[in-house]
């Protein structure tokens, strides 16, 4: 299975004893203490965890919005340079859990899915915009709208086919739907597995959600007060085969979300 | 007889491009029982809540047929009967405590505030009607949480504070707008068994707003489904698995489970005339 | 017209300028609705139509002295507004001397928003000792009175009417700085400058396409409400001779020259100074009218 393959060293993301502090008025504050964490290219894993888990930290973390204060990432077998350099871009990008947050109120789509190919100097973004709408199943008629005129879903759409604009290989996803109607987060989760297919792109999902996280991931890693609990495999997670106490009142809490 | 009558309840918002309907002609009647509103974002699921405390601001304007609380009618009655309702009888809970909640009072001069103006209750009886409603929703150390700011609560003690507030005055109803979202799921459940108990120890009416239908259905008595300011469906909660209405069907099968199949999840198909403008 | 409206309203614009027109053009329908608003922005509009058609709408030369005429009351024939104590038609100079008012204003409102911008901005999203440097350097300037420091700076650099403008701006940019600095602190931790840091922009790029265009509402609407206090610290100038020179027909320098007569011949000291009232009233209102439409905590949905 799967959950072996990681171990073999061909991991493209390597995280060792990751450890982030935050330091305000004299108190540190541990987010996240001693995770580590593998994931093979073309792979999808999950993290869950209830909120102060530092689930969302760790993402944080791989691109320096964090501060990072032991342990180390990789990606594709090289430790990341600080600050992180045009190359990371190319490689990693993110996509946020607000879609009213995470777009500029004050740019067009347009503007915002061209900015990316403007910072690296990359051509003919006319037309990469056009297709970037379409790849995310958006009309091309909304290329000058703002984002106070779409909607939610469509809004996350946009976040999505920015974070695609510079063809990276890795997809971090910070609860990319736990703020959109059931119906519209349906839409989203078929999107992100559409692309993941046709672009061979690696997942490193955080969500609340067990039922989101075993529809999206092959292995899940729960977290607990910033620390890993338990990694599994999504045959373990389907058949209840967790070992410790916190995964399973998890997985309790999540009983209306278990396939009927 | 019932708790709370609503016929044709009608919500509408003037706005530069002319009127918008939130709530198109919503009838309910509601007992001492728990029900569930539920719909996805702009189904007029909690303007429908905030009517029946009329806490629609302008430019939105509350019209129905009928809209009675025991007896009082709630269309005819004046600002200050209302106010007389509010709290004391009606309580409402908001999604996010931590926008309900006076960021610069501590909790026990906010759940002591109203019993001792409204009620001219003394401070020391006043402080054990407090305690006694952060026991009733199981905050372990009272005595602290009373001395705590809204800031120094996690989310889940926030919406038990919130909840507690709304229960000292001993409503007959409770309106509970996503009274859970914000809350992580373990946490969700405690919160939920309080609502629960109060309901059946009590007696109290209980409309649950929510967009969560897995949710509802497994707490709620009775549902109803809310699309675009109509009510689609209106079921037995523990009938919701034979819904009838594409619309509940779509909802419940989008969603995805654990041990569910890979494949896309089915989308919510929008194409019938249930769904079309003015339906 | 309505060809032009539905184009303007057209939900799906088909080039940046058409989203930019139809955003402005929902900004005007806001501020339509506005009555104060809408006084405001007609006197500031009669106010450019006066300056820019001055030799049409002047009965006289602002310039032109005759002294058989020297301190002539209001409603003279010919005389609109009386005359000063050269025999100078009082109309004909105000006409003329809403020119240097709009041309001090314009100055005033392109060079010390912009630097107060530059600064908060970058003082806020750098934080650290790039903060706390410019901050205090913007304390300093906070910390004196503005026309004592606008008076000392004249002072040093001479009278006349650049000089008059570079140490009004020189004196104006701390508001705008701090305005821009807590804009800044609200802004740059939202998710949508993480996305952009995060595709490799550096900081020139966040700062002046991302950050800026957030806090230019709130700057434009403090321009607005401190173009009253503009006008008045230019006409202080005028008035105490450290700004332009007569004969140049400047309103504050008018009042100074007036009060000699002003309780026999109050009209000579009056008339600029209603000028004065009304201009300042109309930017006011126009501001309080921009902070509703222009506020991106009240627009939105």
């Amino acid at each position: 299975m799967m959950t072996t393959a990681t171990a073999s060293g061909t991991a493209l993301i390597e995280i060792k004893d990751l450890t982030v502090t935050y330091r305000s008025k004299g108190r540190e504050v541990r987010a996240v203490e001693g995770v580590s964490l593998q994931v093979a290219a073309r792979q999808s894993y999950g993290l869950v965890g209830e909120s102060g888990s530092g689930k969302s930290t760790i993402l944080r973390a791989i691109c320096d919005l964090a501060p990072v204060t032991g342990g180390s990432i990789r990606i594709a077998g090289e430790a990341l340079e600080d600050p992180r350099g045009t190359d990371f871009s190319r490689q990693v990008q993110m996509v946020f859990q607000d879609p009213y947050a995470s777009l500029h109120p004050r740019h067009t789509i347009d503007r915002t899915l061209s900015e990316p190919l403007a910072i690296h100097g990359i051509k003919g973004s006319d037309q990469k915009v056009m297709q970037a709408l379409q790849d995310v199943g958006l009309p091309t008629s909304f290329r000058f709208r703002y984002p106070h005129q779409l909607s939610g879903g469509q809004r996350q759409r946009v976040a999505i086919a920015r974070a695609l604009m510079l063809e990276p290989k890795i997809l971090l996803l910070d609860e990319p739907t736990s703020a959109l109607d059931a119906s519209v987060q349906a839409e989203v989760l078929n999107l992100l597995n559409r692309l993941r297919e046709e672009r061979g792109l690696t997942f490193l999902m955080v969500s609340h959600d067990l039922a989101v996280i075993d529809h999206m991931c092959d292995r899940v890693l729960v977290m607990q007060h910033g620390r890993a609990v338990e990694e599994l495999s999504r045959d373990d997670l389907a058949e209840a085969k967790m070992t410790t106490a916190y995964a399973r009142s998890l997985f309790e809490a999540s009983a209306d979300r278990m396939l009927a | 007889m019932s708790l709370l009558e609503v016929k044709n309840l009608r919500v509408t918002f003037a706005t530069e491009t002319g009127p918008v309907e939130a709530v198109r002609g919503v009838s309910f009647s509601l007992g001492r029982e728990r029900l569930g509103i539920v719909g996805e974002s702009g189904s007029g699921k909690t303007m429908t809540g905030r009517s029946v405390l009329r806490l629609i601001r302008p430019p939105g304007r509350i019209e129905a047929d009928a809209m009675s609380f025991d007896g009082v009618d709630l269309m005819a009655a004046s600002e200050r009967e209302m106010r007389a309702l509010r709290g004391n009888r009606i309580g409402m809970v908001m999604q996010d405590p931590k926008y309900s909640l006076n960021p610069v009072m501590n909790v026990g001069e906010q759940l002591t505030e109203g019993l001792r103006r409204r009620d001219r209750i003394g401070r020391t009886e006043a402080r054990a009607k407090a305690i006694a409603a952060l026991e009733a929703v199981q905050i372990r150390d009272p005595e602290r949480v009373m001395a705590a700011y809204p800031h120094e609560l996690s989310g889940g003690m926030g919406q038990r504070v919130m909840i507690a507030m709304m229960l000292i005055p001993e409503p007959d109803l409770l309106i509970a707008d996503e009274p859970t979202s914000a809350l992580d799921v373990t946490v969700q459940a405690e919160v939920l068994a309080i609502l629960d108990g109060l309901v059946r120890d009590r007696g109290m009416g209980l409309i649950f707003i929510s967009h969560d239908l897995r949710l509802v259905g497994r707490f709620c008595d009775r549902i109803l489904v809310m699309y675009k300011g109509k009510v689609v469906e209106e079921l037995e909660a523990k009938n919701l698995a034979q819904a009838q209405h594409p619309y509940t069907q779509g909802l419940l099968n989008c969603l995805p489970r654990i041990g569910g199949a890979r494949g896309p999840l089915p989308g919510l198909d929008r194409s019938g005339d249930w769904a079309k403008e003015g339906a | 017209m309505s060809s032009l409206r539905l184009w303007l309203t057209d939900p799906n614009p088909a080039s940046r300028r058409q989203a930019r027109l139809g955003q402005g053009y929902l900004a005007w329908l806001r501020i339509r609705r506005n009555k104060l608003a809408m006084t405001g922005l007609v006197i500031v509009g009669l106010l450019l139509l006066m300056a820019a058609f001055a030799p049409l709408l002047a009965p006289h030369d602002p310039l032109a002295q005759d002294l058989s005429r020297r301190l002539l009351p209001p409603g003279t024939p010919g005389n609109l507004l009386g005359t000063d104590d050269f025999g100078r038609d009082i109309l004909s100079r105000i006409i003329f001397g809403s020119r240097i008012t709009l041309y001090i204003i314009a100055l005033v409102a392109v060079t010390a928003p912009l630097l107060g911008l530059l600064i908060g901005t970058i003082s806020g999203y750098f934080g650290g000792w790039i903060d706390a440097l410019l901050m205090r350097i913007t304390d300093i300037f906070l910390a004196f009175p503005r026309l004592i420091l606008a008076l000392a700076l004249v002072a040093v650099m001479g009278p006349g009417v650049e000089n008059a403008v570079l140490a009004i701006a020189l004196t104006a940019w701390p508001p705008y700085a701090r305005i821009a600095r807590a804009e800044t602190l609200t802004v740059r931790n939202s998710d949508y400058i993480a996305a952009v840091r995060l595709q490799g922009a550096g900081a020139p790029r966040i700062i002046w396409g991302h950050i800026v265009p957030m806090c230019l509402p709130s700057v434009i609407i403090r321009v607005t409400l401190d173009m009253a206090g503009v006008i008045l610290i230019a006409a202080g100038l005028g008035f105490l001779g450290l700004g332009v020179q007569p004969p140049l027909p400047e309103w504050g320098q008018m009042i100074s020259s007036g009060r000699k007569f002003l309780f026999e011949q109050w009209w000579v000291a009056t008339m600029p100074g209603l000028a004065i009232l009304i201009v300042s009233l109309g930017f006011n209102l126009l501001g309080d009218g921009l902070r509703d439409v222009l506020d991106p905590r009240s627009t939105g949905k």
